[in-house]
């Protein structure tokens, strides 16, 4: 048996979820709009864009190149951002350059990147690379530079050499605030990966979306934004549970509920 | 828990009270100066001089704020002074090394590792086979009285606790140097005495040579051969007292012991007129 609280907390999302299709289903019938179709005819187009391999494919495909760039951002923004954080040499010269990079959205610079290497995979997987490789610098960054002093002490006195001393003590004391960062980084991994295909139109999930949009296809253009919202929620969500196992050494000891019963 | 594990020889090495007394750490006219916030220099340690023979209990004793920290860092080679040098066996302290082990009084344990993974850590880095030093690390974790523990996150110890675990972490390397700051600063009265008895207990038959800071009159008389007073601002060292009670102590002897009683009083009236003349400043 599960507690009345645990189960309101269990049902809490399912009841979210429900309630916004229900608000939408309610909205698009008042509206009479052609181009904003029913909760249930959204629904109801999604089995067809599943059940075409075309379309499989081109998700397939989408999710590959969100993986790739998403991977390697983050393994180069870590070493970088906690460098940065521990030698004030590094975080001086990469500051200012990621301060000029940080306000662009990475998709205005897809037109100059698609001069350079064309409308392929290598420019959105850049692009990808782009938008998660920043929240992730940022959050290494200030998470070494919040390491405290006295433990890389302790472990110089130990006989760690400076290398030794940011694998070994750095990395996993900024560990919460890294994973902080590759969360946001994930999420903007799945906002940049539909750009990139909004403005190279050849494949894709975006690519659906947008040409079922050129073709008046609103259902399944809101289909397609249920799909992706979904990959979204998934995605997340296993994220949150690796996190969760790699740091319980650090999740605070006493909830303090903001409880209003 | 007063039970030391029988371990190498080097643990139980009998004291020997005949080795000629050497310096293992020589302090020479050291100052450190400090730049704040405002700008405005500060100096936190003037010229001091202190010479620590080997196997020594020597205690540090002063006000917050005169530079007790400070002066440990300089030995534990973490911070480098402003002017003057620190010296190691004779050889200038450049930089930290597991021959000085410190004990911080912020505790710095490793929150992502337990209380065993946190005392195994010196002795992994060291070479150590992990059976070895795991069988080390949980005879001290035990000796500090946290057996039971051993699967625990820094997160779930109490203040205490975590103190201890930071003085089995670094007793796990063997250093030559004890450097202790405040170690029981955080500690209730009775986990402080029961601590301050097994510290002198294993340092009785180890003999590790300990600079230890304190605010605590009576814990500096109880433990120590040697005693120096700091006052502040800028932080000097007062006086040197040296402290002739015999070994082994018994803390139930010496607290009627009257050589004991002068001793705390004497330094304790020592303190009171430094207040004293520091107010009419
Ligand atoms: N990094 C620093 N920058 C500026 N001032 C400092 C710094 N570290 C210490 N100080 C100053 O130096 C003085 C001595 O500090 P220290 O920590 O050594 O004192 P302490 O004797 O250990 O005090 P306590 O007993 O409270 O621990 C203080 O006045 C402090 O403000
Ligand atoms: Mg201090």
């Amino acid at each position: 048996m599960m507690s009345p609280a645990a189960l309101t907390r269990r049902a809490a999302p399912v009841l979210a979820c429900i309630g916004l299709l229900a608000v939408w289903q309610v909205a698009s019938l008042a509206l009479k709009n052609d181009s904003f179709p029913t909760a249930i005819e959204a629904i109801r187009a999604i089995p067809d864009i599943l059940g075409d391999k075309e379309s499989l494919i081109n998700i397939l495909a989408s999710l590959r190149r969100m993986a790739l760039g998403f991977g390697v951002a983050v393994l180069v923004s870590i070493p970088l951002g906690l460098l940065m954080g521990r030698s004030r040499g590094v975080a001086a010269f990469f500051n200012p350059l990621l301060m000029v990079i940080y306000p662009v959205p990475k998709a205005a610079l897809m037109p100059i990147i698609m001069l350079w290497l064309g409308v392929g995979d290598i420019t959105k997987t850049l692009v990808i690379f782009l938008g998660v490789s920043l929240p992730v610098i940022y959050h290494s960054f200030e998470g070494a530079k919040a390491v405290e002093e006295k433990m890389l002490w302790s472990g110089a006195a130990m006989g760690l050499s400076p290398t030794h001393r940011l694998v070994r003590i750095v990395l996993p004391a900024a560990l919460p605030e890294i994973l902080t960062g590759c969360r946001t980084g994930l999420v903007l991994a799945l906002i940049t990966m539909i750009t990139s295909e909004m403005i190279a139109r050849q494949a894709g999930a975006g690519n659906i979306l947008f040409n079922a949009l050129d073709m008046g296809q609103y259902d399944t253009v809101f289909a397609m934004i249920i799909v992706v919202g979904a990959m979204g929620i998934c995605l997340d969500a296993i994220f949150e549970r690796v996190r969760a196992r790699l740091v319980r050494w650090s999740e605070p000891q006493f909830d303090m509920p903001l409880s209003f019963s | 828990m007063t039970a030391v594990p029988a371990r190498s020889s080097e643990w139980v090495r009998p004291v020997t009270s005949k080795d000629p007394a050497s310096k293992i750490i020589e302090i020479d006219r050291v100052s450190q100066v400090f730049q704040t916030s405002t700008r405005r220099d500060h100096v936190a340690l003037s010229d001091i001089s202190l010479t620590i023979e080997e196997r020594a209990f020597v205690s540090i004793l002063g006000p917050s704020g005169c530079g007790k920290s400070t002066l440990l860092y300089i030995v534990g080679g973490f911070v480098s002074p402003t002017s003057g040098a620190a010296k190691m066996k004779g050889q200038a302290i450049t930089g930290p090394g597991p021959d000085r082990g410190p004990v911080f009084q912020e505790f710095a344990l490793f929150p992502w590792k337990t209380v065993l993974g946190n005392v195994m850590y010196g002795p992994r880095q060291q070479g150590v086979r992990a059976t070895e030093a795991e069988a080390q690390s949980r005879a001290l974790i035990e000796m500090v009285g946290l057996k039971g523990f051993e699967n625990f996150y820094p997160k779930e110890l109490s203040g205490g606790m975590k103190q201890r675990v930071a003085l089995a972490r670094t007793l796990a390397y063997h250093p030559e140097v004890l450097l202790m700051d405040e170690p029981f600063g955080a500690l209730d009265a009775h986990t402080r005495t029961r601590l301050q008895n097994d510290l002198l207990n294993i340092w009785e038959r180890d003999r590790k040579t300990v600079l230890f800071v304190t605010h605590s009159v009576d814990e500096a008389v109880f433990l120590s051969d040697k005693v120096v007073m700091m006052s502040k601002s800028p932080g000097r060292i007062r006086e040197v007292i040296d402290i002739d009670l015999p070994r082994p102590r018994r803390r139930n002897e010496l607290l009627l012991d009257p050589r004991y009683q002068k001793y705390v009083v004497d330094i304790e009236r020592m303190f009171d007129e430094s207040d004293e003349s520091g107010a009419a400043l």
